[in-house]
């Protein structure tokens, strides 16, 4: 192409065109290879086992063969096309349900490659029902690509060691009963939906209010085994505007290992308790509202809000002990177990999601205290207003009329400082002819006033004596 | 016709680069996710307060999963299941084979016996064959090294791995029971699902044997299972004294736990269907009821108090309330090799 002959071109430019294609050839291999390495392909690499073949097809609709190195799970699972297992346990949950199928909705991973389960147990109110109208209107989405994969929905009743109610649900003693329940539940949700071809298994708590929607991407670039995010709580502005939630998240300390070693075989160690001082540091108090959002925290006990992990941590055994294991139990004896296995365990305290705010005990009462406060300020209110009337309507009248006696007596003032001076005027001019008759009218005024004043002692005594 | 050629030599890289940078800006083609292949909106409903695991089993139309971690393939092993009288259309199959050289060679075998078993009539209704995601680091060893002490801590433990990866992949929803039956149990009497589910039992274990050829040149029969036992003193003592990484095992003279073997008390003459309370379990032939797996009984990959795979899963059992049991008369025998 470059021939002298046939180009044709002056030698400064064919130097330019030189240039350009040695760059662009350069350019274009520097791209392949980053786009090569940031595909992902490179990490697939170590997971394939070369000198084995891939797993035959009978092409038997009752025989299924799966690879599990295929569903290790990676940094990029939408790009790998990653199965997710997401896992919501529902229990009396139907006031939740809108919201946390407005957050599925508006989820980025790539819909089809969800598979939803749902386990709704012990449920007073119609979950279900709610339930099944949302997974409708999910699944009818006129967009397919919003629709998800399988969804499957599991009924399992396990009886009630304690209520719901946000106050039955965090007492001290109710915890260690309550977390072996819930770890129950977990274990039958998980074990029932999981599939050999899931990737990641991802747990969440219907009652989120706040939650990236990238959320599973971003925790999944971090790689690791398990993963949690931060979980805070929104609070009305007389509790401070916003506080940790989610306890359960958390290093282990000395003093817990301690604390762990004097309890009995059965004992649940439980987290923001003061008759379990641990001093363990917790993922919730280390959030930086404006810290790296990609910072990890490595841990021992995670909270269940919001968890995501390998499919493969769970296939190898590691579960919601529903007993207590290592003086834990559920989400906590989770984190431990998984310690105990060799896995990765993480949080990142400045990546944050938001429970609801649901009031505590404390709470409350303070509330019940201001609405007591409130009613008070409003019957004080009242029975001013009353007061007032009452005051205002006794003391207007004889104001008015002391008023208009007033007045009156300035107007005969007047009138007899007009009389007065009318008189005078006659006087002076009477004066004039003749002195003596002028001063009786202003005698006789004062003697009715004094006469009135005088009564009253008599009154008094009359009274007194009788 | 020459300022043409430049304009083309000019705009000829220009494009290539665009070209480039649109790909890679598009990232890397990738397949198409693929939709699971489910009818209507893909919601399906599961009542799982029904499920239950009855004396009745085979009356209750009880499903059964069978559960067999495979190392290697004996033609007698998949004999022996074939022959199983318990209604196949109520049982499932699911198999883990190890992702080495040795696991392949079981694959292959097993695919062309599934694949004859199930274009058959009396098929299984479903039969899952997974491959273990790590590579065999155990491979190598004979059978001699296996049973080596020093290696049956880390041989226990990838084996616990293998059972958990089994049993939590292929578990349903209307699973009530689960057969484990070893690679290398080739004789059991044909009615063994009923005869076990018979008893009602959380965990229940068979007595494993193994035919051999005695000194007399008679055939006979030893035992080959020791890992179904009831605790004793010794045993509490020693494990007291243990660091938690450490593991008791059974069959082994240097560790003499004095525990109450079920090997050994197996009577010729005794009813077959004797019950014995136990506090470990071997793998061989060992029936759970789904719920106690479902609540997270596992086979624990680390030393749990001291105990590992089938033991330490009778004590986590036993942890979540539930009773382990074993049949010291009825047996099952252990391929000889």
């Amino acid at each position: 192409m470059f021939d002298r002959n046939q180009g044709g071109l002056a030698p400064s430019t064919r130097k330019t065109l030189g240039l350009v294609s040695v760059f662009g050839t350069a350019l274009y291999l520097c791209l392949s290879i980053l786009s090569w390495v940031f595909s992902g392909e490179l990490a697939l690499v170590p997971f394939t086992s070369s000198s084995l073949p891939p797993m035959a097809d009978l092409g038997i609709d009752s025989v299924h063969h799966y690879d599990l190195a295929d569903y290790t799970g990676s940094a990029r699972g939408q790009d790998r096309n990653e199965r997710v297992l997401f896992l919501v346990p529902l229990r009396d949950a139907a006031a939740h349900l809108p919201m946390l199928f407005a957050h599925m909705d508006k989820m980025t991973y790539p819909h089809v490659l969800i598979d939803l389960a749902f386990l709704v147990s012990d449920s007073k109110d119609d979950t279900m029902g709610v339930l099944l109208k949302e997974l409708n209107t999910l699944q009818s989405n006129r967009d397919v690509s919003k629709r998800f994969g399988s969804i499957e929905i599991f009924e399992k009743d396990f009886g009630q060691a304690v209520g719901q109610g946000f106050s039955d649900r965090h007492g001290f003693e109710a915890q260690g009963p309550r977390r072996k329940l819930m770890a129950r539940a977990r274990n039958w949700l998980l074990s029932v939906a999981l599939r050999p071809d899931h990737s990641w298994v991802y747990w969440r708590d219907a009652d989120v209010e706040k939650v990236p929607t990238t959320i599973m991407e971003d925790l999944m670039s971090h790689d690791k085994d398990v993963i949690v995010p931060n979980v805070w709580r929104p609070l009305p502005d007389w509790l401070g505007n916003e506080q940790p939630y989610d306890l359960n998240s958390w290093k282990e300390s000395d003093a817990g290992l301690r604390l762990a070693d004097t309890l009995d075989e059965d004992a649940v160690i439980v987290e923001g308790y003061a008759e379990y001082a641990t001093w363990r540091p917790h993922l919730a108090y280390l959030r930086d509202p404006f810290g790296d959002i990609h910072v990890e925290m490595e841990l021992d006990g995670i909270g269940g809000v919001s968890i995501l992990a390998k499919a493969a941590v769970f296939r190898h055994g590691a579960h919601f002990p529903a007993f207590s294991f290592q003086k834990h139990a559920e989400t906590e004896g989770f984190g431990k177990m998984c310690k105990r296995m060799g896995m990765s365990v993480v949080g990142l305290p400045h990546y944050t999601i938001w429970h609801i705010y649901e009031p505590s005990d404390d709470d409350l009462r303070h509330m019940e205290w201001m609405a007591q406060q409130d009613e008070l300020r409003e019957k004080e209110r009242v029975l001013k207003e009353a007061h007032d009337k009452v005051w205002q309507s006794g003391f207007d009248n004889v104001k008015q009329e002391w008023e208009r006696e007033r007045e009156l007596i300035l107007k005969n003032v007047e009138l007899d400082f007009d009389v007065h001076q009318k008189v005078r005027a006659k006087k002076a001019e009477e004066q004039s002819k003749a002195e003596a008759k002028v001063h009786g009218p202003e005698e006789e005024k004062v003697v009715p006033g004094v006469g009135k004043a005088a009564l009253q002692p008599d009154a008094v005594k009359k009274v007194v004596q009788g | 016709m020459r300022s043409a050629r430049r304009y083309l030599l000019v705009l000829l890289p220009v494009v290539a680069l665009l070209y480039v940078l649109s790909t890679y800006f598009r990232g890397t083609p990738v397949e198409k996710p693929v939709a699971r292949n489910m009818a209507g909106n893909h919601i399906v409903k599961y009542n799982m307060n029904k499920l239950q695991a009855s004396s009745q089993a085979a009356s209750h139309s009880e499903k059964v999963l069978i559960l067999t971690p495979l190392a290697r393939f004996y033609d007698e092993y998949w004999e022996n299941l074939v022959a199983l009288s318990y209604p196949h259309d109520l049982i499932e199959l699911g198999f883990i084979v190890p992702r080495s050289k040795e696991g392949q060679q079981a694959l292959e075998k097993l695919d062309r016996a599934v694949a004859k078993t199930q274009k058959g009539k009396d098929k299984f209704s479903k039969v899952t064959i997974l491959r273990q995601e790590a590579e065999d680091a155990l491979a190598s060893h004979s059978e001699k090294d296996r049973h080596a002490m020093s290696v049956q801590k880390a041989r226990r433990s990838a084996m616990s791995l293998a059972r958990n990866s089994l049993f939590l992949s292929t578990i349903g929803p209307d699973t009530a029971w689960i057969l484990w039956l070893d690679s290398d149990v080739v004789e059991t009497p044909h009615t063994l699902i009923q005869d076990m589910t018979k008893h009602d039992k959380d965990v229940l274990v068979a007595n494993c044997y193994q035919r051999y050829t005695n000194d007399q040149g008679k055939p006979d029969v030893r035992p080959y299972d020791y890992n179904s036992w009831v605790e004793s003193q010794q045993g509490i003592k020693m494990a007291e004294s243990m660091s938690p990484d450490d593991i008791i095992l059974e069959g082994y003279g240097e560790m003499a736990t004095y525990r109450l073997l079920m090997a050994k008390i197996y009577n010729a003459d005794g009813d077959i269907h004797e019950e014995i309370a136990l506090d470990g379990v071997g793998g061989t032939a060992l029936l759970v009821k789904s719920e106690v797996h479902r609540d997270g009984a596992m086979f624990p990959p680390f030393p749990f108090y001291n105990l590992i795979e089938t033991e330490g899963f009778a004590k986590m059992a036993k942890r979540l309330g539930y009773k382990p049991y074993g049949l010291p008369n009825y047996l099952v025998y252990h391929y000889n090799e």
